[in-house]
């Protein structure tokens, strides 16, 4: 092995962790016992159950929320449909006839129809002047005219 | 040798554990796979059913029907009353419920886990046992279909045409049953994983499906109408001293059936407490024979055949022999030379059987065809009852006969209805049916032509010989003030058969249509077995136009009003 260089063995840097480094650190300065350590683990772990145990009552007090709303949404719904059968039942005839008859009203029968008197107007013929208008031509351009630019009559009875 | 007896020995004890061993893990997981996987999976995996809410009905005028309620059911736990609270459970629940207490306290003493106090009440009673924190008390909320009121205490408003909801949610009778799968819907459900503690795993599998709610029904009935049907007929069946009647209304042009009613009837909110027997449909499950109303489809085939017309003159000695038999008009009177018209206006046997030998019986059985009384009307409405007529060649003469004024041949009021209807609808044949809608879809009848049946000529030749029974025949107790000259009828009464033989009992009824020009309606009442005081001197007092045509008179009348139809 003459001809083989010596290699000086490289130190291995060990690289400390941040829990490790805080830890060293905290010790140092708070300068804690082996006894430190266990109550510090302790008092680490209680807050752990703690956090655990109010994470827990948070989830059971909602779940609780929720039931309880479940049930009144039930409750509410089971209202609205007895609502609404009263209200069905208040339109129901039975409801009216009796509420009529309380109130002293009763069925009428029609007395009498009014036979229809035969009109003197012929339904069937186009409507518009007839071809027999005797109307003067120059009182129908008046009419025209008075229509056109006062015509306020004929719009009015159209909106009524 | 010693050493390699001991390794082999160890060997096959080693291979004999390790093989039962193998038999064992094969034995659970391979042949009790599936039991095993099955009880696992019962154990962590939860279906939760979510409910679809049943579709409610309603009328024409969109008014409601039917109203799903909650009710609400209370039970206990005995193992979680302590026994100084079982005096205070047992008095509160029985002042509430109104159960007895002392069957509470036997309940409670018993120490079982489960046990209901009572059964689907309502949510007022609900709300004040909740008030009353009583401990190992619960309450479970159910859906209830809510009907409305109908003409007294013990019934509901359509109740054989709506029928009901079992406790199951199943429809019973009725549209509930006929449109059982459309109005139900389809349930939905929640499908996740539990753990030991029953507490859901959210990182499970989760399935959700929303339940499909059931659709509306949109009917053609008017409430209103369908009221006032039940009072007159209620009033007219009491009067009678009838063993029960029945009034359908249809809407001439669509075959809508806008008023069904029967009485007695029953109330489908406490059906559980109702005869059984009450819940039978009369309209569409009971048959009869229609009698003189037939003589309308029978002169209405020979028309249209062109054998006769309504002016025909023919001689009718009051009897007439076919097959071997004689057979009589009711009055067995000689009425010696008479048209058609006087034939309807009179109800004459003879003339009706004239004119149905005139057109000849295989023209006389494709028009009882053509009306639809061959087959069933296919309403849409659940335990329709019919007969089928025989083969065309396998009836007698006499058969063909008493077919003509309506013995003999079993029809249901919706066949006869519809049958009628031809007539008022200027010849077409209407479908009958009670939905127009189901959801937003219409109902495809509505939708299919209507079969011509016979021409619109014979319809309104028909039309005038109906209105002039109603002025001068059997149909004047039906004349509806002010449509006097303007409303069409006819009556029927027909003997009821027993074992073969005909009885004094008779089904009496009325059809017609009003305005008869114009109709807005078509309406048939029928009377069973009517024994009015007086008919055991006279029995014509139990026809059809004194038992009746006043009902149909009655309810014409509030229709006129309700519907504010006018002469015209």
């Amino acid at each position: 092995m003459a001809g083989a260089q010596h290699v000086p063995a490289r130190r291995r840097r060990r690289t400390r962790g941040f829990v490790q480094v805080a830890g060293s650190v905290a010790a140092e300065r708070l300068r804690l016992n082996a006894f430190g350590h266990a109550y510090l683990g302790l008092g680490a772990a209680l807050i752990g159950i703690l956090f655990y145990l109010a994470l827990a009552a948070q989830v059971t007090q909602s779940s609780y929320d929720i039931t309880r709303l479940q049930d009144q949404q039930r409750q509410l719904v089971a209202e609205q449909d007895q609502l609404r059968y009263q209200e069905v039942t208040l339109h129901a005839p039975a409801e009216v006839q009796q509420q009529a008859a309380q109130s002293g009203m009763q069925r009428a029968a029609p007395v009498a129809y009014v036979p229809a008197q035969p009109v003197a107007i012929d339904l069937e013929a186009p409507a518009g002047a007839s071809g027999t208008d005797g109307t003067p031509l120059w009182e129908r351009y008046l009419a025209a005219l008075f229509n056109n630019v006062g015509g306020t009559r004929d719009v009015l009875a159209a909106g009524h | 040798m010693g050493a390699r007896l001991r390794i082999l020995a160890l060997l096959t004890v080693a291979a004999l554990l390790s093989g039962a061993v193998w038999a064992r893990l094969a034995y659970w997981q391979v042949l009790r796979h599936v039991q095993l996987s099955a009880q696992a999976q019962a154990q962590y995996h939860e279906l939760v059913e979510l409910p679809a809410v049943r579709g409610v009905i309603f009328d024409r005028n969109m008014t409601q029907l039917v109203v799903n309620t909650t009710v609400y059911s209370a039970f206990v736990s005995p193992d979680q009353v302590a026994p100084a609270d079982r005096d205070r459970v047992a008095s509160g629940l029985a002042s509430v419920l109104g159960v007895d207490k002392a069957g509470v306290m036997q309940t409670l003493e018993s120490g079982s886990k489960f046990a209901y106090v009572q059964r689907r009440f309502s949510k007022a009673k609900a709300d004040q046992l909740r008030a009353l924190k009583l401990p190992g008390v619960g309450l479970e909320d159910e859906s209830q279909r809510s009907y409305l009121p109908g003409i007294a205490a013990g019934s509901s408003l359509a109740a054989n045409l709506l029928g009901f909801v079992n406790y199951d949610g199943q429809g019973r009778y009725g549209l509930e049953q006929y449109y059982q799968s459309e109005l139900a819907g389809t349930a939905g459900y929640i499908s996740s994983y539990r753990d030991l503690a029953n507490r859901e795993i959210i990182l499970g599998t989760h399935t959700h499906q929303d339940p499909i709610n059931g659709s509306d029904l949109v009917l053609s009935l008017d409430a209103n109408v369908q009221y006032a049907a039940e009072q007159a007929l209620a009033d007219g069946v009491k009067k009678a001293n009838a063993e029960s009647g029945s009034v359908l209304i249809m809407d001439p042009s669509t075959g809508g059936i806008v008023a069904w009613a029967d009485y007695p009837s029953y109330d489908a909110n406490s059906f559980n407490h109702t005869d059984t027997s009450l819940f039978k449909d009369n309209i569409s499950s009971y048959l009869y024979e229609p009698g003189s109303v037939m003589k309308v489809v029978t002169l209405s085939g020979a028309i249209n055949q062109g054998a006769i017309t309504p002016d025909t003159v023919i001689n009718d000695p009051g009897y007439l022999n076919v097959g071997g038999y004689r057979i009589y008009d009711w009055d067995r009177r000689n009425h010696g030379s008479i048209n058609y018209t006087y034939v309807l206006e009179h109800s004459l046997n003879v003339g009706a059987m004239k004119a149905m030998q005139a057109e000849g019986h295989a023209a006389c059985y494709s028009y009882l065809k053509g009306f639809g009384l061959t087959q069933a009307s296919g309403i849409d409405v659940a335990g329709e009852s019919f007969v089928p007529l025989p083969a065309q060649d396998q009836m007698s003469d006499s058969q063909y006969a008493t077919t003509a004024f309506g013995q003999g041949i079993g029809v249901n009021m919706v066949q006869m209805l519809s049958a009628v209807n031809v007539v008022a609808n200027g010849g077409r044949y209407a479908p009958p049916h009670a939905v127009e809608r189901v959801g937003t879809s219409i109902n495809p009848l509505l939708l299919k032509p209507q079969r011509q049946v016979i021409t619109p000529a014979t319809a309104q030749q028909m039309t005038a010989m109906m209105e002039a029974v109603v002025q001068h025949g059997s149909g004047w107790t039906a004349r509806v003030k002010g449509f006097e000259l303007n409303e069409a009828g006819k009556t029927g009464t027909s003997q009821i058969p027993v074992n073969g033989k005909y009885t004094l009992d008779v089904w009496a009824s009325y059809v017609g249509f009003l305005p008869a020009n114009h109709p807005k309606f078509t309406m048939i009442v029928v009377m069973r077995k009517p024994h009015v005081p007086g008919s055991d001197r006279d029995w014509t007092l139990n026809d059809g136009y004194f038992t009746a045509a006043p009902v149909w008179q009655k309810i014409a009348q509030a229709m006129v009003v309700d519907w504010r139809i006018t002469p015209t």
